[in-house]
């Protein structure tokens, strides 16, 4: 008989962070910058710890170049080439900027990356390698065998929801797990398979597995306000990645969609029929399209976006009393709520 | 005084599958056909078990022909006449085995099916369908249609708890069918208060069946891929659906424009429209309890089954069931507050 595990999980509109009392004057005392040093790679990364989503809407070159300004990451979706790669590189020597990219790997790609290993060397180490389901044996053996290759490349791997398997994935060699199946504003997972974990119970697990073992996670998508970046932080998360956030912007990949006097950018799944057309040349047989294309306004330089998720989350640090951000989830506790906010004048749902 | 069960019930949209480890390389790799033999027709049927219910808009032979493509199954409408069936029979011999014929507890519905049963003997499947399985009547009902077909699969239903699916099988049924109120354009819960909600009711039903070697069919309740991967998960050896094949080109009903869009009907089998339409009008002692809706045209149910199977395809490789078979064992769920990000919705 299947089983029913009775416990209700959350997601980040369940809850709210209750605030303490607090030494902090303003703001701007807040250090939101963090120094990881990574189990398996060894290496050490300092930065704030926001990435930008491998979708090939938002992980692009030119949000690339913005976000390191701010020291946030950029995983740069898999379908720009190797001569697109190393244009780039030639044209952003600085040390600081290549420690915020993340190459993107792929099951299917092993081959091709070990072709790339050269080009590998104009960037420091960091492996993005996903999959939409990092359970299976297959991606397990994956994980390994890139560990093998690549003995000093800091490697991402997901996604997954569950603690067991973030300690299998972080023993077969990975550093960061990346989890969250299902949340994102253009899955439609959820819908098509009924599978699926709310955010941040996933998060509180995986990160208590993860860091039980000297590993860490990112949180993966269901962030649709910067309230929902800090709750992410505050469960555990050490990053946290967004993707519809940061889309609808210029450094936002396709073309700007002008109607009725409105300004659009296009953003969709990586497992739409939009993106499986544009890459695989059709969405196959035996699969459903596990992603959707919305139009969402055109909101200018992603810099002014940058900055108001930064705020926010000073501001969330100052009112739980967390002068570094790193202190953030050892401060917070969670209420349990039936409604985020006053919804009288507001637009959304 | 009246009690009050205090275990909350589940629907579909109260719980996720949660993903488990899986040896399984891709979703092409899943296998969604099952083999049954029922417990007291005997006989042993393969496919597919998703049925396209037995509602005059859906349950017709032009979706039972694509359907039989797929090997998947059609609970073919009440309504069609023996010349209907010769003319489909003679026309389509090859769908015969994945169609039944419906009938509900009344005489002349029972002749009718009679008739169509001997014209047709390809046809191994009876479709008895009540809305209120719990009346002595429809037991006795079950009973008298099975000893006038010994070897015929008979599904029977609705109800929604343990004891009445085992009274059913007992009687002479071989798979039940599980549901009370869940569909989309059924008003029954608003109208009587009366229902169950559907996962709860089928992880329920389906434990008593299976304890009598019987099956049980979910019927309702599905909006989505994923609720129909669940109600596998929690039990169901076969999963009816009416609305999510509705609108499509092989529905009764013709296409209506409005607006430059394009809609069809859709509607409950005991709403005003359907009574009108065969009983001549709603009964002075009885409320429809049912609704009618108009539906955005969705062209080719084709698309609609590609998508229903890849979505479950999907499901099995993120639980780790290479077959569909396999999907309850590996199912555990969780308990949600919210199906799915609604940023874009």
């Amino acid at each position: 008989m299947p089983h029913i595990d009775n416990d209700v999980k959350l997601d980040f509109k369940d809850v709210l962070l209750r605030p303490k009392r607090s030494t902090l004057k303003s703001r701007s005392e807040v250090d939101l910058t963090r120094s990881f040093s990574f189990r398996n790679s060894k290496q050490m990364y300092t930065g704030v710890p926001i990435i930008a989503a491998n979708m090939d809407t938002v992980g692009t070159f030119e949000m690339a170049k913005v976000l390191c300004k701010f020291s946030l990451f950029t995983a740069v979706h898999k379908h720009y080439r190797l001569d697109q790669w190393q244009e780039f590189a030639s044209q952003n020597p600085e040390p600081h900027f290549s420690h915020s990219i993340w190459l993107p790997a792929q099951a299917q790609a092993l081959r091709t990356l070990s072709s790339w290993n050269r080009s590998w060397k104009l960037f420091p180490r960091n492996t993005c390698l996903d999959v939409a389901n990092g359970y299976s044996e297959h991606f397990v053996e994956f994980v390994k065998d890139v560990r093998k290759r690549f003995p000093q490349h800091t490697i991402m791997a997901g996604n997954v929801v569950t603690g067991e398997m973030v300690e299998e994935l972080i023993l077969s060699g990975a550093d960061i797990i990346k989890v969250g199946i299902g949340p994102g504003s253009v899955c439609t997972t959820r819908k098509k398979t009924g599978v699926g974990y709310p955010q941040l119970s996933a998060v509180m697990e995986c990160a208590d597995a993860a860091h039980g073992l000297k590993g860490h996670i990112i949180s993966d998508g269901g962030c649709s306000c910067p309230g929902d970046v800090a709750k992410a932080f505050g469960a555990g998360a050490d990053f946290v990645m967004l993707g519809g956030m940061l889309a609808g912007h210029s450094e936002s990949g396709g073309e700007l969609i002008e109607r009725d006097g409105k300004k659009y950018k296009l953003f969709y799944g990586m497992s739409s029929e939009m993106a499986m057309k544009k890459y695989a040349g059709g969405v196959a047989e035996y699969r459903a399209s596990e992603g959707k294309t919305v139009e969402v306004p055109f909101k200018g330089d992603v810099e002014h976006t940058i900055r108001d998720i930064l705020g926010g989350i000073r501001s969330t640090c100052t009112y739980v009393g967390a002068a570094k951000l790193k202190e953030l989830s050892r401060r917070t506790t969670f209420i349990r709520v039936t409604q985020q906010m006053n919804p009288i004048f507001s637009d959304e749902h | 005084m009246p009690r009050i069960d205090a275990d909350l019930k589940l629907d579909f949209k109260d719980v996720l599958l949660r993903p488990k480890r899986s040896s399984l390389r891709s979703r092409a790799e899943v296998d969604l056909e099952r083999t049954f033999t029922f417990r007291n027709s005997k006989q042993t049927y393969s496919g597919i078990p998703i049925i396209v219910a037995n509602m005059d808009t859906v349950g017709t032979f032009e979706m039972a022909a694509v359907m039989s493509q797929h090997s998947m199954f059609t609970a073919v409408h009440k309504h069609y006449s023996l010349d209907d069936w010769k003319l489909f029979a003679a026309n389509h011999p090859e769908c015969l085995q994945h169609v039944a014929v419906s009938s509900g507890s009344g005489q002349s519905d029972l002749e009718k099916m009679s008739s169509i049963l001997e014209a047709v003997p390809q046809v191994k499947f009876i479709c008895l369908d009540v809305a209120n399985g719990y009346s002595e009547h429809f037991v006795e009902f079950v009973k008298l249609v099975r000893a006038k077909f010994p070897e015929h699969t008979i599904m029977a239903g609705n109800v929604v708890t343990g004891e009445m699916v085992e009274e059913l099988i007992l009687s002479g049924a071989d798979i039940i069918k599980v549901g009370v109120g869940p569909g989309s354009v059924c008003t029954t819960r608003t109208k009587t208060g009366v229902g169950y909600p559907q996962l709860s009711a089928v992880i329920e039903c389906a434990d008593s069946a299976h304890g009598l070697k019987g099956h049980i069919i979910s019927d309702g309740g599905c909006t989505c891929p994923g609720d129909v991967a669940k109600a596998f998960g929690a039990g169901a050896d076969f999963v009816m659906l009416g609305g999510m094949f509705s609108g499509h080109t092989e529905c009764a009903g013709e296409v209506i424009e409005r607006n430059g869009q394009k809609l069809k009907l859709f509607y409950g089998m005991s709403s005003e429209t359907a009574m009108k339409k065969h009983a001549g009008g709603v009964a002075e002692y009885r409320a429809s309890e049912g609704k009618t809706v108009e539906v955005p045209y969705k062209g080719d149910v084709e698309n609609t089954i590609l998508d229903i199977l890849g979505g479950l395809r999907s499901t099995c490789t993120y639980v780790g069931a290479a077959k569909l078979k396999e999907l309850s064992r590996r199912a555990t769920f969780i308990r949600v507050t919210q199906q799915h990000n609604t940023v874009f919705s």
